[in-house]
């Protein structure tokens, strides 16, 4: 089962939180019964004359008149004043394993409460989630759940951690940042699934209150972020340099989409710049496309092209190397730098076995970067 | 080769004493708009345009609140025009995305079953079409009101200057009949408003552009701002989407120019999606062949 089907399966199997809040799947654009909108003034952004604001939370930089929405959609310039209007309005609800997100080096095996709501900074013609990032969020259903709640739903359904993800969080900035600082103070982790497209004031503010980032680096050109992404490779590399440099965890996941961003001598200059920049012990993931959203004409990536992504990888010295969406492959599993053995056996999102201890191999003693507890 | 003909009604009585347009004096601007449009006067141009039994949407531009929308006393004079044309009433759809942005631009909503209707995609039972429309550079749901309820489609858009896209007119008033507009702002949107339009769903039904110039905003739009929004007191009417923008166009740069304001090109706001439309095929950028009618209402 790929990562798309897994993911259908989780909003099919139609979860149910501890609260009885029903887990909420992924819904196609509908009439809305009545928009279920906030008006939380927004951070990061400066007014400016006749009523017009620049949104500084991202690097498009937005330049609104009165009544106008940022490219994310889910911000509003009103009367000069900037809001959020998906405060607290979450879209996607799940609870869902840390290894999903993926997170292969952060609390394996644990859960993580799962949330969304609408919008996205950028426009990736891949799009797994398109129906909630691609909307505005008058398009989709939203329910509330405050931050406190929010918190009190993930230590009720026995989560360690809240995942920020599905869509962008960056475009839900001051929900999640309220979240995760309610969180903390439950004992909860806060992980947030990422484009990496935010601006390093607010990355600031953000890496003080959460314990894990994972970037989704799409590409290695501008010319594919510009293509394919709708948005830019530079801020994205300083935001896993800013996470790499911090004291937050960080994974990084690289899309492999069949003739569009599997070049050979990209994927090594990638991973050139990996090493060089965020460290040779940053886990990278090599994902399977599957044809969706805007690219359909396009196979699935054949599992050779992502091997040989890792082959790469390895040769340029990174340590932790995995092939993701591919279940049952055994580049899913991680192996002892020291030793060499097998110390996490995984099956797609599901931990099979640990011989760690303490974050060390268990055979030969040698530590495995990540938290682990 | 025949110009593209654009007709420009104009009145210094447009509005009433108490500042809102007066219905008597925008119906004779329609008449008069329509007639030349429609070939010439003493034509009925909806009988030329409209087929017995289509189904027609008033696409209208309520984003900018009463102050700066199509104006419903315009938008409802049109649907009486083509009802009088012979158009049943409940085949006439005056709409735009939300009802909420009808309601506060002045439009009273009827989502019923008789009459003229007047909702917003967010009606019951209504909202955006399930699969996407792919087309050049657009990946976007439709309005099922474009796409479901109309067969014929006219743009009544307000005329403005747009902070990003330079001029927003009939053309991009077709963003509202998408899902996800906010995503087509990068490069002026350019190609996005040409390539939105010449998607199937408008292309196929858009048949007469007409623009709400009573009051234009000439700049810092497209929020209202008094201080550059000009009573214009016009009506522009025409086949041609792209003659017609590029009138709007104009208009709007005159009325900079009398504020002393730069030209949108030396902004760098020039709406260059309109050479696109015409590459595309849409109509006619030059205006050099472009027929300008310019009338005052009698």
């Amino acid at each position: 089962m790929n990562r798309r089907g897994f993911f259908r399966g989780a909003a099919g199997a139609g979860l149910v939180l501890g609260g009885g809040l029903p887990a909420i799947g992924r819904r196609l654009c509908a009439a809305a019964a009545g928009p279920n909108l906030s008006r939380v003034e927004a951070r990061h952004y400066v007014k400016l004359p006749d009523r017009e604001i620049e949104c500084r939370l991202c690097p498009r930089f937005c330049r609104l008149g009165d009544k106008e929405r940022g490219y994310c959609g889910v911000r509003e310039n009103v009367g000069g004043t900037y809001y959020s209007l998906v405060y607290g309005k979450v879209c996607s609800l799940n609870v869902d394993p840390i290894e999903k997100k993926p997170f292969f080096h952060f609390l394996p095996g644990a859960t993580a409460l799962s949330l969304a709501t609408a919008g996205c900074n950028v426009n990736c013609k891949f799009c797994q989630n398109w129906e909630i990032s691609q909307v505005r969020p008058e398009q989709v259903e939203a329910y509330d759940l405050s931050p406190e709640d929010a918190a009190a739903r993930a230590a009720g359904s026995g989560c360690p951690a809240i995942a920020y993800t599905y869509t962008e969080p960056t475009v839900f900035f001051e929900y999640m940042v309220d979240t995760a600082v309610r969180a903390r103070r439950r004992g909860i982790r806060s992980v947030v699934v990422t484009g990496g497209h935010i601006n390093p004031e607010p990355l600031a503010e953000l890496l003080q209150v959460v314990d894990a980032v994972k970037v989704d680096l799409k590409g290695f050109t501008e010319a594919f972020y510009r293509s394919y992404v709708r948005g830019a490779l530079k801020p994205v590399l300083e935001t896993i340099r800013t996470v790499a440099g911090s004291k937050v965890w960080l994974e990084i996941v690289v899309l492999v989409i069949p003739t569009l961003n599997d070049d050979p001598a990209t994927i090594r200059e990638m991973c050139r710049w990996i090493r060089s920049e965020a460290g040779d012990r940053v886990p990278v993931h090599f994902s399977r496309f599957q044809p969706m959203y805007l690219v359909r004409n396009l196979p699935p990536t054949p599992v050779s092209t992502l091997v040989a992504a890792k082959r790469i990888a390895l040769e340029e010295g990174l340590r932790f190397v995995y092939v993701g969406n591919v279940p049952g492959h055994e580049a899913e599993n991680t192996f002892c730098p020291g030793c060499g053995r097998e110390v996490i056996s995984r099956f797609g999102f599901t931990i099979k076995a640990m011989r760690m201890k303490k974050g060390r191999c268990e055979s030969c003693g040698t530590p495995i970067p990540g938290i682990w507890a | 080769m025949a110009k593209a003909r654009v007709v420009v009604v104009r009145s210094a009585r447009a509005w009433t004493a108490a500042g809102d347009p007066d219905p008597a004096v925008i119906d004779r601007m329609l008449e008069r708009g329509l007639a030349l449009t429609g070939g010439g006067p003493g034509t009925a141009p909806a009988a030329a345009l409209f087929r017995p039994g289509d189904r027609v949407g008033i696409k209208v531009n309520t984003i900018g609140g009463r102050a700066i929308s199509t104006r419903p006393e315009v938008a409802l004079a049109l649907a009486r025009r083509l009802a009088a044309a012979g158009l049943a009433a409940k085949d006439i759809f005056v709409w735009d995305r939300t009802t909420r942005e009808l309601r506060d631009a002045g439009y009273s909503p009827n989502a019923g079953r008789s009459g003229v209707r007047v909702l917003g995609t967010d009606a019951d039972g209504l909202g955006y079409g399930p699969e996407l429309v792919v087309h050049l550079g657009v990946g976007s749901l439709f309005s099922r009101v474009l796409t479901e309820l109309t067969t014929a489609s006219i743009s009544l858009a307000i005329l403005k200057d747009h902070g990003l896209a330079g001029v927003t007119a009939g053309m991009k008033n077709y963003f509202g009949a998408i899902h996800n507009p906010n995503k087509y702002h990068d490069s002026r949107c350019d190609p996005a408003v040409a390539e939105v339009f010449d998607a199937p769903p408008v292309r196929s039904r858009h048949r007469l552009s007409v623009l709400d110039a009573l009051t234009v905003q000439f700049h810092k739009g497209p929020s209202y701002h008094a201080r550059w929004a000009a009573r214009y007191g016009g009506l522009v009417f025409g086949l041609d989407p792209v003659a017609v923008d590029r009138v709007g166009w104009e208009i709007i740069e005159r009325l900079r120019a009398g504020a002393g304001l730069p030209t949108l090109e030396a902004e760098g706001r020039a709406p260059g999606y309109l050479r696109t439309a015409e590459r595309l095929g849409l109509g006619t950028f030059d205006l050099a062949a472009i027929e300008t009618i310019e009338e005052d209402e009698p």
